[in-house]
C-alpha cells in the first residue's frame, strides 16, 4: 500500500511542469550563421557586396527580382540596408535580421558583382536549403514575437547554387 | 361427406404437425459464487450449437426454455469469474432440468471470452498473442465520446490526434493508410479513399466491449493489419425491453498561459444519446440517436454530429440467427490543422481559419450464423460502409470525396475433435473512390484463409495459419499476397499461460496515397500522386506469459520485435510537376509524395500488473512498454514514435460509489520529420515534450433513492498540462464533465 501510495504521489510530480509554455516575447525575425568555404572569395573588383536577401516570392526571376526590391512594401528584404554589405574575406559570420512579419520561401546570399545595379549584376551565392541535389529552399517563417536562431548556411563562391534569375 | 372428409384431412395435418414438432424442455438453475455462496447476478448462460440462453436475475436465477430435447454443452461466463463448461446436459421432454452451478472468481476483471485472436471465442489464457479488452463499463466511466478516446489507456497504444499505434508500428501519417485494422464486429472499418479509421462513427454507446489484438494480423484479416486489430464488438440485442440514455455537458478550463486564451467566452462541449431496445418472438432490435456538440478549446475547431445506430436480430431457430445493423453519422468540423504557433497554440494557421469540413458517413452489415451441430458452425457477413466528405474554405467548396466500400467474409469454425479446431474462411471486398483529389479508381480484392488450433499435449497448444490475398487498384497491376501465422500455447498449471507467436502483416497502398494530386491543399508544397507504390509488410514475432499470483494479482509480460519493409511515408523531394492539374507547363521545386523510404525494426517489451484490493473494492493496474524504434535504412531511431508509455490507473467501486484515477506518460518524441515543420510550414512544428497527464472521475448510483440513474463527474486533464499529440496541435486543455446515465 505504501507503495501505491507513492506512486500516486510520483504520478502528481512528474505531471506538475506544466508542459509547453509560450516562448519569451521577442523581436521577430531570425538569425544564425553564414559560414564562407576558404579559398572561394572572389577578386576584390568583382565583389562590389554582399547581403543576406529574404524573399517572399519563389520561383524567382528579373522582373520579380526588380519589383520585389522596389515595391511598397517591398517583398525582397536585404540584410544589411542596401547601401551597406556583409564583410569580406572572412570565415563566417553571425547575424540577427528582422524582416516584417511574413513568410520568406527563399533566403541567402547575393553577390553584386559590378557596378552596376540590375539582375545582371548579382548573382545567387548561397541558399538557406535542405541537403538535396539540387538544393530545396527552406522557406522561413517570421512571426510576430517569434525569433528563430539556427538559419544558418554555407557559401561557397565557386558552387553558387541554381540561380532564380 | 365432403365437409367431413375436409375436417379429418385437416385434422390429419394438424396432428402431424405437432408429432412433428421437435419435443422441448427447460433448463433452469442458479449460479453462485464458489467461494462466498452468493448468487452472481448477470452471469450468461449459454447452450453451445445454439442461440439459446439466458442471464442470472438479482437472484442469481436463470431460465432457458423451448430447449429441443438432446445433449448440450452449457458455458457460464461472467466478468471477473473463471468461464466454465459443464458437457453433457440433457433436455427431457416437457421436463425442467435443474442445474444448480458454481462458479469460482478469476483474479482479475478481465472479460472471460476473446473473439479477435483467432476468430473465435476463446478464453484469455488460450490466446498465443497480446490482447487487450476495453469494456463498456470502462467506457462510460471515463465518458468516452468517441473510440480514440478509450484507446488512450491501452498499454502499449498511443494515438497521435486520431491515429492509432500499436507498439510503434505507426509514424505520422494524419490518419491516411492505418497500420492498424478496425473491425466493426468482424468486419473491415476502413475507409475506401484514404484508408483511414473513422473513429467517429463508431456506435461507443452500443458498444459491448474492445478488443485490441497487438501485432501483425493479416494470417487472419488481411490488409492493414499490420501493427495489430482493434476489433469493435456491438452489443447483443437485449432479451427485456429497454431505455437508457446518456447525456454529458462538458466545461474546458482556460489555458495554463493567459496570453494563450484566445476568447473570453466559455467553451462547452456537450451531448446525448438515447437508445431503445425491443422486441416481440424471435425479433429483438436496438436503436440509437445520438447528439453532440463540441465548442472546442481552439478556434475553428468545433464540431456538431448527429448519429443514428440500429440493430435487429432475428433467430431463424435455436439455430441460425440474421443480424442486421447500420449506423449514419452527419458532422460538420472546423478545420485547424495546425497552431499559428506557439505564441498562439489555440488559434490556427491563418489559412484554416475558416475551414469547414462536412462528413456524410454511414454503413449497413447483414450478418447470417448457423450452428450446423455443437460442432460445426458458419458464419456469412456483408458489410457496406460509405464515405462522404467535403471541405469548404470561406464558403468556397475545396474537396470532395465520394467512397464505397462492399466487404463479404464467409467464415467456417468446426471442432473436429478435442485436438483440432478448424477455422476457414473466403473474404472480397469492392471499392470505388470518386473524389477531386484521388480521382475516380475502383478496387476489388478476394481472399481465402484457413487455420487449424491444435491440442499437442494437454497443456500445450498449436495454432498454425494462412491466407492468400489478392487485390486489384485502378489500373494497376494486381498483386498477391501470402502471410502465415503460428502461435504456441504453454499451460504448465491453472495460473499460468506462456505464449509464442509468429505472424506476418501487409498493407495495401490507400488509394489516397497512390493518387493524391494537389497543388496547395495539404500543404505550402504541392502533392503528387505515386501509383508506383510497393505494398508495405511486416513479420511479428512475441514470447510473453501471464501469471496469476494469488487471487489477487495478475502479471503479464511479453517481448516483443516487429520489421518492416517498404514503409509508406510522406516524403519530400524536387521534381518537375504541373502547378495544378490543367497546367499545360511544368515548374520545378519541392513535392511532398508517399513513398516506400523506410525499413524499420522495433523492439521491445510491455509488462501489464494488476491488482485488486480489499475484497475487490479497489483495483489497480499498471502497464509499462518500452519500444527501441529503429529505422533501418538510415540507422537512426524512427520518426515519431516514443519509447516509453507508461500506464497507471486505480479504481474504488464501494457500494453505489465508483471513483478511479487515471494517469498515463509518453515519452517526448525523439525525432520528427523537420522537412513536414518546415515546408508545410508548421511554426514552431518542433516543439513537443514528454505527454503526463491525470484524469480522475466520480459516479454515484441513485438506484437506492429510487432513480435508475448514474450521475458522474470527471476531469479530464486534471493538472492542466500543455502538450502536443500531433505536431502544432495543443492536446485538450483541463476540461469538466458532469454525465448522467439512466436504464429504464
Amino acid at each position: 500500500m505504501k507503495s501505491l501510495s507513492l506512486l500516486i504521489i510520483a504520478m502528481f510530480l512528474v505531471s506538475c511542469d506544466h508542459g509547453l509554455a509560450p516562448p519569451p516575447s521577442v523581436e521577430p525575425g531570425f538569425g544564425g550563421t553564414l559560414y564562407f568555404e576558404k579559398g572561394t572569395w572572389p577578386s576584390p573588383d568583382s565583389l562590389n557586396s554582399l547581403w543576406l536577401f529574404a524573399s517572399q516570392v519563389y520561383p524567382l526571376d528579373s522582373v520579380k527580382v526588380v519589383q520585389g526590391l522596389i515595391s511598397n512594401p517591398p517583398t525582397i528584404y536585404l540584410y544589411p540596408a542596401s547601401d551597406k554589405s556583409l564583410p569580406f574575406n572572412v570565415d563566417s559570420v553571425s547575424y540577427s535580421f528582422s524582416p516584417p512579419v511574413a513568410t520568406y520561401k527563399y533566403v541567402g546570399v547575393i553577390q553584386r558583382f559590378a557596378n552596376d545595379i540590375n539582375v545582371h549584376s548579382l548573382r545567387v551565392v548561397g541558399v538557406y536549403a535542405t541537403n538535396d541535389t539540387p538544393p530545396l529552399p527552406i522557406p522561413v517563417i517570421v512571426n510576430e514575437g517569434v525569433f528563430t536562431p539556427g538559419i544558418s548556411f554555407r557559401v561557397n563562391f565557386y558552387k553558387p547554387p541554381p540561380q532564380p534569375f | 361427406m365432403k365437409a367431413l372428409t375436409i375436417n379429418i384431412a385437416l385434422c390429419l395435418v394438424w396432428c402431424s404437425a405437432l408429432v412433428c414438432q421437435p419435443a422441448h424442455g427447460t433448463l433452469k438453475g442458479s449460479i453462485k459464487d464458489a467461494e462466498t455462496g452468493q448468487a452472481v447476478v448477470g452471469a450468461n448462460v449459454t447452450l453451445q450449437g445454439t442461440f439459446l440462453g439466458a442471464a442470472t436475475d438479482a437472484n442469481g436465477k436463470f431460465s432457458i426454455a423451448r430447449v429441443p430435447v438432446g445433449s448440450y454443452a452449457l458455458t457460464v461466463s461472467m466478468i471477473g469469474y473463471e468461464r466454465i463448461r459443464l458437457d453433457g446436459v440433457k433436455s427431457v421432454a416437457d421436463e425442467a432440468t435443474t442445474l444448480d452451478i458454481q462458479i469460482h472468481s478469476s483474479p482479475i476483471q478481465s472479460e472471460p471470452v476473446i473473439v479477435t485472436a483467432n476468430r473465435r471465442e476463446q478464453s484469455f489464457q488460450e490466446v498465443p498473442v497480446s490482447v487487450a479488452t476495453v469494456s463498456a463499463k470502462m467506457i462510460a466511466d471515463r465518458n468516452n465520446v468517441t473510440l480514440d478516446d478509450a484507446l488512450r489507456y491501452v498499454p502499449g497504444v498511443n494515438m497521435m490526434s486520431d491515429q492509432v499505434n500499436i507498439r510503434g508500428s505507426t509514424g505520422y501519417n494524419r490518419g491516411v493508410g492505418s497500420r492498424v485494422l478496425v473491425l466493426l464486429d468482424g468486419l473491415p472499418y476502413i475507409t475506401g479513399d484514404t484508408g483511414e479509421i473513422n473513429w467517429e462513427t463508431i456506435p461507443m454507446f452500443e458498444v459491448e466491449r474492445i478488443e485490441i489484438v497487438k501485432g501483425a494480423g493479416s494470417a487472419l484479416y488481411g490488409s492493414s493489419a499490420l501493427g495489430g486489430v482493434i476489433n469493435v464488438i456491438t452489443r447483443e440485442t437485449p432479451a427485456q425491453p429497454e431505455f437508457r440514455f446518456r447525456a454529458f455537458s462538458g466545461l474546458y478550463d482556460k489555458p495554463q498561459y493567459p496570453e494563450w486564451q484566445w476568447t473570453t467566452k466559455p467553451r462547452f462541449n456537450s451531448g446525448v444519446i438515447g437508445s431503445y431496445a425491443g422486441g416481440t418472438g424471435s425479433l429483438k432490435y436496438l436503436v440509437s440517436v445520438g447528439r453532440t456538440v463540441d465548442e472546442s478549446f481552439r478556434e475553428n475547431d468545433t464540431y456538431q454530429r448527429w448519429s443514428l445506430f440500429a440493430k435487429a436480430k432475428y433467430d431463424l431457430s435455436s439455430s441460425q440467427s440474421l443480424t442486421i445493423a447500420g449506423n449514419y453519422l452527419y458532422r460538420t468540423h472546423g478545420n485547424f490543422f495546425w497552431w499559428n504557433s506557439l505564441q498562439e497554440p489555440l488559434r490556427p494557421a491563418e489559412s484554416q481559419r475558416n475551414g469547414l469540413v462536412t462528413s456524410d458517413r454511414g454503413n449497413i452489415s447483414v450478418a447470417y450464423k448457423e450452428f450446423v451441430s455443437d460442432k460445426l458452425f458458419y458464419t456469412v457477413k456483408g458489410i457496406y460502409f460509405g464515405n462522404f466528405w467535403r471541405d469548404d474554405s470561406s464558403g468556397r467548396v475545396n474537396n470532395v470525396s465520394t467512397s464505397h466500400l462492399f466487404s463479404v467474409d464467409a467464415q467456417a469454425t468446426y471442432d473436429m475433435n478435442s485436438s483440432h479446431t478448424l477455422t476457414f474462411g473466403f473474404a472480397s471486398n469492392y471499392d470505388r473512390v470518386e473524389a477531386n483529389l484521388f480521382g475516380t479508381h475502383p478496387g476489388v480484392g478476394a481472399a481465402v484463409y484457413a487455420q487449424d488450433e491444435m491440442g499437442v499435449t494437454g497443456e500445450l497448444k498449436l495454432t498454425a495459419g494462412l491466407r492468400f490475398d489478392w487485390e486489384r487498384v485502378s489500373v494497376l497491376k494486381a498483386t498477391a499476397q501470402l502471410n502465415p501465422k503460428v502461435g504456441l500455447v504453454y499451460m504448465p498449471d491453472k495460473e499460468t499461460s506462456i505464449r509464442a507467436s509468429f505472424g506476418s502483416g501487409f498493407r495495401y497502398p490507400a488509394i489516397g496515397e497512390l493518387y493524391i494530386e494537389s497543388s496547395t491543399n495539404v500543404s505550402a508544397v504541392a502533392v503528387l500522386p505515386n501509383p508506383d507504390l510497393k505494398v508495405e509488410s511486416s513479420l511479428s514475432y512475441e514470447v510473453g506469459i501471464n501469471r496469476s499470483i494469488g487471487s489477487m494479482i495478475v502479471v503479464d509480460v511479453a517481448a516483443f520485435r516487429n520489421d518492416f519493409k517498404d514503409l509508406i511515408e510522406p516524403s519530400v523531394q524536387i521534381k518537375q510537376y504541373r502547378p495544378n492539374p490543367s497546367s499545360t507547363y511544368e515548374v520545378e521545386g519541392p513535392v511532398i509524395q508517399f513513398d516506400n523510404v523506410t525499413k524499420a525494426m522495433i523492439e521491445g517489451v510491455e509488462a501489464d500488473v494488476r491488482v485488486e484490493w480489499w475484497k475487490k473494492w479497489f483495483s489497480t493496474e499498471i502497464g509499462y512498454t518500452y519500444t527501441w524504434p529503429w529505422d533501418v535504412g538510415d540507422n537512426v531511431i524512427l520518426k515519431f514514435r516514443p519509447r516509453h508509455i507508461l500506464y497507471a490507473g486505480g479504481l474504488l467501486s464501494w457500494n453505489r460509489v465508483r471513483a478511479s484515477v487515471d494517469f498515463r506518460f509518453l515519452s517526448r518524441i525523439e525525432r520528427i520529420d523537420e522537412n513536414l515543420v518546415r515546408l508545410a510550414p508548421i511554426v514552431d512544428g518542433d516543439a513537443r515534450v514528454a505527454i503526463k497527464i491525470v484524469d480522475v472521475r466520480a459516479s454515484y448510483d441513485l438506484i437506492d433513492l429510487g432513480y435508475p440513474l448514474r450521475i458522474g463527474f470527471n476531469i479530464n486533464n486534471l493538472l492542466n498540462y500543455s502538450y502536443v499529440e500531433l505536431l502544432g496541435n495543443l492536446g485538450p486543455v483541463r476540461t469538466y464533465y458532469l454525465t448522467v446515465e439512466g436504464l429504464f
